[in-house]
């Protein structure tokens, strides 16, 4: 299968190095502490915060930090054919567990000791990079909860087709079984948070990959900022001094 | 830059799915005219002088690729949903479309309407798919005229009258392919259109002094939703249509769905398939299996196609197909015949040019009118194709190539169009071309792509070279090479050297062409592509450019060169050697301690398995300096010529003592001497023809270096195969099947001799006590054994588990190919697994792709049997180019019996070919029967009989039963 | 909390945008960060990093989106749309999470559960004893689960909050089993400033309003402080006499609550003179209660506001 074909467009019409359209949204739950929707193209996440608040299981709370929870799930009518999948499946389970360790990294939980900071993402649509843009969200979602973090998480993907390497594969191109790398990174600190890939991929190309993948994440973080800013600015106006 | 557009799709499948995909609209896709102020012209491809630009549509492309191909027509612009559709539709097609948009010479530019902002159609609300790309190949064309401006004239060539109406009146000039060449003023050109169907019926008028044509000859074809389900309800079978070689009239559907062979007799159950098609089968009512028609030499029909003489086939693949013959056993009976059935419906159709010549015929009346002529196809597999002409009296006496275009229930033969030309028939040029052309082969001139790959020239080991720390340099050791004379490829080199403990140390150097070929590169993927260099005749088609070949990797003599070494220390005594000395226990002690090297190899010899012969092995890449490039006759009257005592003779000596034991060993595993017949000419320098003909000698010095070689093939096979269990490339010969080997052993039982198959080991020895009355004998049998047998194959490591791995002909669980890295593309993967095994490079990214892997390792089958396929043509060829002037009586041993004749084969010249015993005319009048058991043809009086293996006089002479058709014929004296 | 609900005509948009237009000329943008960002100090003064900020590199970077205040050597962020952060002397309103021994467990909208101590909590009885184990009994005659409570913020220890209610202005305010006529509108703590006086007693309609530090806000009908000092919704009256004058005390309350749900979502801060400033906007425009929350009063309101803000500048 022609991925790119030789005019340098990939199939839905992008070149190699360009990213979906992105598009992001502070305070889309009303009831929650923080929330965001975060859209990669045709992927729609969206992102609750609760908290930090007081930890419902007794027996999980940490003396010396915030209890960080995570909850990933897809809703059934988020890809084309409605499935019924069942809660907590082994990929939510891990891409939960990939979403919270990724932003524990960054929350500076040891501020809000023996609190619980529950993170809720929720896939809307589907169309590859699902992952990354839960992360995404989670991080506006944070920065609107007011929960203090020593810098942004954004993540994004890259693949590697037809011998080409890919930025933010859609779901045609993550389905053709090439490796799909993700990563995330803390753009301040220049710092890798998140590296995953499916497949297989020569060491040599690799560091491309995970170059431009996090060219994308750099990317994404200007537009994360640029939009906390917009929001902060909004807020802070409305309030008067 | 980027303007979103979500468009719905509903997708096959059984499941109705809403597909949502993203479709990004750009203003940064150029027109590709250098002209062009406003577009950047860096990727431009057009001419920056063109009058006229041509917009191809979807129907003008897949009917008239041929005509594209052309060189005189240029400047076209070829949109992507163009592309799009031509892609859907017909792969084939669409490689060359691809390939003429890639190749610099040609101005065709591929404009990516579907992504351009100006260029995008919406689907309107009932619009068909047909209708919507229609209307944006006419908006593209109207961009372009309004893009360039008047002073460029935009034409539209579509052959879609209703797709013309519209541009016409949405003021796009449009216009029939027929009539835009026309007015190019290229008579030549019109031979290469494909005639749309609506002129059928013109034609039939034309031809309706033949009273068949309005017939209905064969079945209609299933719709293809009715084919489907009669797939699903196990009524039909699929499968790809494999044609016999020898009777264009028996044809061969293997189908999973039956785990058989499904037979399909005659023109009209093939129901206008081809050779390759995929075909959906129906199979015949029991009652109506037929049993053994190969029995016949000829075809069922009265057509004037029989057997020709051609080379001794060297394997099952080559052999015409046998089918068992339920009386051979004499105990089943005529109700298990194999299951036959017929045609339905053809999945997919594999069209492509074919190779032949025009069927002679008088010209008609009006020269320069349009003509109808007969192509038949070199390849009998292939049924004759109706072709029109513009220039019959041009192509009468010329080979060319024709293109199928259609085939209707109507007509007895597929109708197609001239492509070109190749040149005269019987010219040995022409003929070597054709040979080169029916078997895929690329003879073109490397590209300056390629060749800008090569390492500047003229080469030589450099000091930076010989500085890289994993290259040794063996410069001192005594190596030298043993080829066949003449040879100029030489990738194989040997040393020997006589250690002081009376054990030898050999190495095999191979030529190192990964130092020059890097993966990745356009050398790498045109030798890929190769995959190996194809040995005709008079020339030689190199997989690797010249100075390549030749030179930079040729390990010739008295230079230095790098190389690519696999080091033994081969030992049958030294067990011998250390117990000789009668060391005791102490003493061996300290002996080891002074023989510190010695140590290292006791230890390994503690971990190889008793019968292991040698002692340690050891891959390093190397800079040699061969002493001597020997050819096998020298090599063998060095050997033999007792007063030379030179170094080289000596070690050739002691190589020669060390393969003999070699040898023997392997034969002891089982390994089977097979034997073919290959034979040799002598060309004449001047004019290349053949001068002298006869069957290759093997001389000892032939079997020494190729038991070096096996050696180091084996040893390297295992060292890849250690490190990269998944991805190595190896080399397996299947064991044959019971069925594979039944016509050997039917002949073996004729003439009372016994032949065990059970295992390669038993099929040797007993092949090795068939002794019969003549010299010739054993060999005979051997060929017809080795005929039984299927090829061997590369294959991917991963795709097959490891007892399928097994080499059946030399009897080793691991064979791959390493030794010939200049002609074989295999070996220049090999080395690569080799180099990144001892860690020396870094294993290309090819190998991490199973599935690439396996698709190299497909095309290198592919070309492997092309090359051979080829390399038999051409000694055919030469064959009757040589018989041509001398008519020989000669010696011939039958091989096959048939109901009117027999084959025989002429070990002289290596040629097999038929001989009947009743002429055409008098067919099965019955004065000959076949005894089958005895495998004997008898007259009827039992007068006269002749028996398998028999030798019979034949008189060999060039006929031309009709002009421009020799061909050899065999008659018995 | 951006103005997402409404549906806009095209005017309404333009005149939203223009009042908020009004809203920002007066700001100036420069102390505002978001995370990760640095802010920029002059390090030869010392600085001391407050809440909001961490140390990357000897720089100072910001954790939290919102302003960066200064205050001598100290340099802070005070973010917005965070939890509720207790301060000592807050006045906070809290529901009983939870009865214990000697405590109830309120949720005060922050990090963690806050503690009333019975110890901390003036006697029904009104006098200072000892509580005894009598007491400790009848806790739950007092404070229920889910009921509201007003209470202080007495201190924070260690990372709890303790609360207390000695005074006869705190106490029960909602009680889950007795009737009681209020709401309780919950917004951002952010938007409340902290003042000298969080409660109100608007005579003339009879009403309390409670400003909550954290955000939650009472608006209810006034509750006499008897000389028993204790609390009690007044239902003494007879009813046929108080029905008139209690629909318009609903009404307002209805009233009030809507200005505060829409100050919130507009993301006015909320005091009680811009709560007033809305209800008589409401009423001199004779708009039904649910009127209020549709988007041309959203609009008047921000226009209003823009205006109000811009005199007070002149003012100064």
């Amino acid at each position: 299968m022609e991925y790119v074909s030789p005019e340098g467009l990939r199939l839905d019409g992008r070149r190699p190095m360009e990213m979906r359209q992105i598009r992001a949204e502070i305070g889309a739950v009303s009831k929650a502490d923080g929330s965001a929707v975060f859209e990669m193209g045709n992927t729609k996440v969206i992102a609750a915060v609760y908290g930090p608040r007081e930890v419902q299981n007794r027996s999980q709370q940490l003396s010396d930090k915030a209890l960080v929870r995570c909850e990933y799930n897809m809703a059934n009518f988020s890809t084309g054919d409605r499935m019924r999948k069942p809660k907590g499946d082994r990929r939510s389970t891990e891409i939960s567990l990939v979403i919270r360790q990724t932003l524990e990294e960054c929350i500076l939980t040891h501020l809000m000791p023996r609190s619980q900071i529950d993170i809720y993402v929720q896939v809307l649509q589907a169309d590859g990079g699902t992952r990354s843009a839960c992360i995404n969200a989670a991080t506006l979602a944070l920065a609107d909860a007011g929960i203090p973090m020593r810098d942004l998480v954004t993540s994004c993907s890259a693949g590697y087709l037809n011998s080409t390497p890919l930025l933010d594969l859609n779901y045609v191109e993550d389905s053709a079984g090439g490796p799909d790398v993700t990563v995330g990174i803390l753009p301040k600190l220049d710092k890798v948070t998140l590296l995953q890939m499916d497949s297989k991929l020569p060491i040599d190309i690799l560091e491309n990959v995970i170059q431009l993948a996090t060219e994308g994440c750099k990317a994404i973080a200007n537009y994360i900022r640029e939009i906390l800013l917009e929001n902060t600015k909004e807020l802070e106006y409305r309030r008067g001094s | 830059m980027l303007h979103n557009k979500s468009f719905v799709k509903k997708t096959k499948g059984g499941k109705v799915m809403k597909q949502v995909r993203e479709h990004y609209l750009r203003d940064d896709i150029y027109c590709g005219a250098p002209s062009c102020t406003v577009c950047d012209s860096s990727g431009a491809r057009l001419s920056s002088s063109a009058s006229t630009i041509l917009v191809v549509d979807t129907n003008v492309v897949l009917n008239q690729i041929d005509l594209l191909e052309n060189s005189a027509i240029d400047d076209v612009v070829v949109l992507s949903i163009v592309l799009e559709e031509v892609k859907n539709k017909n792969m084939s097609v669409y490689n060359r479309l691809r390939a003429i948009c890639s190749n610099s010479n040609r101005k065709f530019f591929v404009f990516s309407n579907e992504y351009h902002r100006d260029t995008y159609v919406k689907e309107m609300s009932g619009e068909t798919k047909n209708d919507r790309n229609d209307r944006a190949i006419r908006v593209a064309t109207q961009w372009y005229q309004k893009h360039l401006g008047g002073a460029v004239k935009v034409l539209l060539v579509t052959n879609d009258k209703e797709n013309k109406r519209k541009a016409s009146e949405e003021g796009i000039c449009a216009e029939t392919v027929e009539s835009y060449v026309k007015s190019l003023d290229r008579p030549d050109l019109l031979d290469l259109l494909v005639r749309p169907s609506s002129e059928d019926a013109e034609m039939a008028d034309v031809e309706d002094h033949r009273p068949s044509k309005r017939k209905v000859i064969y079945s209609e074809h299933k719709p293809m939703s009715e084919i489907t389900s009669g797939l699903h309800r196990g009524i039909y079978h699929q499968g790809k249509l494999r044609v016999n070689r020898y009777n264009p009239f028996e044809a061969y559907v293997g189908s999973e769905s039956i785990g058989d062979e499904i037979i399909i007799y005659g023109r009209s159950n093939m129901n206008r398939a081809f050779d390759g098609d995929i075909v959906a089968v129906e199979l015949l009512p029991e009652d109506q299996w037929q049993g053994e028609k190969s029995l016949s030499i000829v075809g069922e029909e009265d057509e004037d196609e029989d057997e020709d003489v051609h080379l001794a086939p060297n394997s099952a693949d080559d052999a015409p197909r046998t089918t068992p013959q339920q009386g051979s056993t004499g105990v089943i009976n005529a109700g298990s015949s194999r299951p036959s059935g017929r045609i339905v419906g053809i999945i997919k159709r594999n069209w492509h040019s074919y190779c032949g010549s025009l069927e002679p015929m008088p010209m008609p009346g009006g020269s320069r009118g349009v003509a109808y002529a007969l192509f038949v196809s070199k390849d009998r597999r292939f049924p004759k194709i109706r072709i029109q002409t513009r220039q019959l009296e041009n192509l009468l006496d010329k080979r060319i190539m024709v293109s199928v275009d259609s085939w209707d229930r109507q007509s007895r033969y597929p109708s197609g169009h001239y492509v070109r030309t190749i040149g005269d028939i019987g010219d040995r040029d022409t003929e070597s071309e054709v040979v080169l052309i029916e078997n895929d082969i690329n003879s073109r001139p490397f590209s300056a792509q390629v060749l800008a790959c090569l390492p500047p020239l003229p080469w030589s080991v450099s000091s930076e070279d010989l500085s890289i720390p994993f290259r040794q340099d063996l410069r001192h050791l005594r190596v030298f090479s043993v080829d066949p004379p003449g040879c100029k490829d030489i990738d194989d080199a040997l040393h020997c050297y006589a250690l002081p403990n009376g054990n030898f140390e050999v190495g095999v150097h191979i030529a190192d062409v990964t130092n020059f070929v890097f993966p990745g590169t356009p050398l790498d993927d045109e030798a890929s592509q190769r995959g190996t260099s194809v040995y005709l005749v008079e020339r030689r088609i190199d997989m690797l450019p010249k100075p390549l070949t030749e030179d930079v990797c040729s390990l010739r003599s008295d230079v230095e060169r790098l190389a690519f070494s696999v080091i033994w220390v081969p030992s049958a005594d030294y067990w011998e050697f250390i117990f000789s000395k009668k060391i005791s226990t102490l003493a061996f002690c300290i002996w080891v301690h002074t023989h510190r090297f010695a140590l290292a190899l006791f230890m390994y010899v503690q971990e190889m398995t008793p019968e292991a012969d040698i002692i340690s092995t050891r891959y390093t890449k190397s800079v040699i300096k061969s002493a001597a490039a020997l050819s096998y006759v020298e090599a063998q009257a060095r050997m033999d010529d007792s007063r030379l005592m030179d170094p080289v003779t000596t070690d050739l000596r002691n190589m020669n003592s060390l393969a003999k034991k070699m040898r023997l060993r392997r034969i002891e595993r089982g390994a089977l001497t097979l034997a073919s017949a290959e034979v040799k000419f002598q060309i004449d320098t001047e004019t290349h023809d053949p001068l002298d003909i006869g069957m290759y000698q093997i001389r000892e010095a032939n079997q020494m270096v190729e038991e070096f070689m096996l050696a180091a093939n084996v040893s390297v096979a295992q060292q890849i195969l250690k490190s990269f269990p998944l991805c190595s490339l190896l080399r397996r010969h299947p064991t044959p099947t019971k069925e594979m080997l039944e016509p050997l052993l039917r002949v073996s039982a004729a003439i009372g001799l016994n032949l065990d198959v059970s295992s390669s080991k038993a099929l040797a020895d007993s092949l090795d006590l068939a002794v019969g009355g003549d010299p010739y004998f054993n060999k005979l049998i051997r060929i017809l054994a080795t005929r039984c047998m299927s090829q061997a194959v590369y294959f991917c490591s991963g795709d097959l588990s490891p007892p399928e791995y097994h080499h059946y002909g030399l009897a080793t669980p691991l064979y791959t190919h390493f030794t010939s890295p200049i002609r074989r593309y295999a070996d220049v993967i090999v080395h690569r697994l080799l180099a990144a095994s001892i860690g020396i490079s870094k294993l290309p990214s090819v190998f991490q792709d199973r599935l690439q892997l396996t698709s190299i390792a497909d095309n290198l089958n592919y070309r492997h049997r092309n090359a051979q396929m080829a390399g038999r043509a051409s000694v055919e060829l030469h064959t009757l180019i040589y018989f041509r002037k001398r008519p020989t009586d000669t010696e011939a041993r039958i091989v096959k019996i048939r109901s009117n004749g027999f084959f025989v084969f002429v070990p002289k010249y290596g040629i097999e070919g038929p001989v009947y015993l009743t002429t055409r005319a008098e067919k099965g009048s019955g004065e000959w029967y076949v005894d089958e058991q005895e495998q004997k043809i008898k007259k009827m009086d039992g007068s006269f009989s002749y028996s398998i293996l028999q030798t019979v006089q034949i008189h060999m002479e060039v006929v031309e039963p009709q002009p421009n058709r020799p061909k050899l014929q065999l008659t018995l004296i | 909390m951006g103005v997402v609900q409404l549906q806009f005509s095209k005017t309404q948009k333009v005149r939203l945008h223009k009042a908020k237009e009004s809203l920002s000329s007066k700001m100036n943008s420069d102390s505002l960060v978001t995370v990760a960002d640095s802010i920029h100090v002059n390090h030869e003064d010392g600085v001391l990093k407050g809440h909001g900020t961490a140390d990357l590199d000897g720089q100072v970077v910001a954790t939290l989106c919102g302003t960066v205040e200064r205050v001598n050597k100290l340099i802070y962020v005070r973010g917005l749309g965070s939890r509720y952060k207790p301060e000592v002397g807050d006045i906070v309103i809290g529901r009983v999470i939870e009865v214990d021994q000697k405590f109830w467990r309120l949720d005060i909208n922050c990090n963690r559960n806050a503690y009333l101590m019975l110890s901390a909590m003036n006697m029904p009885d009104g006098v200072q004893r000892r509580r005894t184990a009598l007491d400790e009994l009848n806790m739950r005659g007092i404070f229920e689960e889910a009921d509201l409570i007003c209470a202080e913020v007495r201190g924070l220890s260690h990372d709890d909050i303790h609360l207390h209610a000695r005074s006869k202005k705190y106490g029960k305010i909602y009680a889950v089993l007795q009737l009681s006529t209020g709401q309780m509108v919950m917004v951002s703590p952010y938007l409340v400033k902290r003042q000298k006086q969080h409660f109100h007693h608007l005579e003339e309609h009879g009403i309390d309003l409670i400003i909550g530090c954290n955000g939650l806000i009472w608006v209810g009908e006034h509750v006499k402080v008897k000389d028993e000092m204790e609390y009690q919704v007044n239902l003494t009256e007879p009813a046929h006499k108080k029905e008139e004058k209690n629909d318009t005390r609903r009404e307002y309350i209805c009233r009030a609550a809507n200005a505060i749900r829409l100050l919130s979502t507009l993301g006015f801060s909320i005091t009680l003179e811009v709560i007033k400033g809305v209800v008589d906007l409401s009423q001199s425009l004779n708009l039904e209660i649910h009127d209020m929350l549709g988007s041309e009063f959203c609009v008047l309101v921000a226009e209003k506001e823009a205006e109000r803000r811009s005199s007070n500048k002149r003012k100064q």
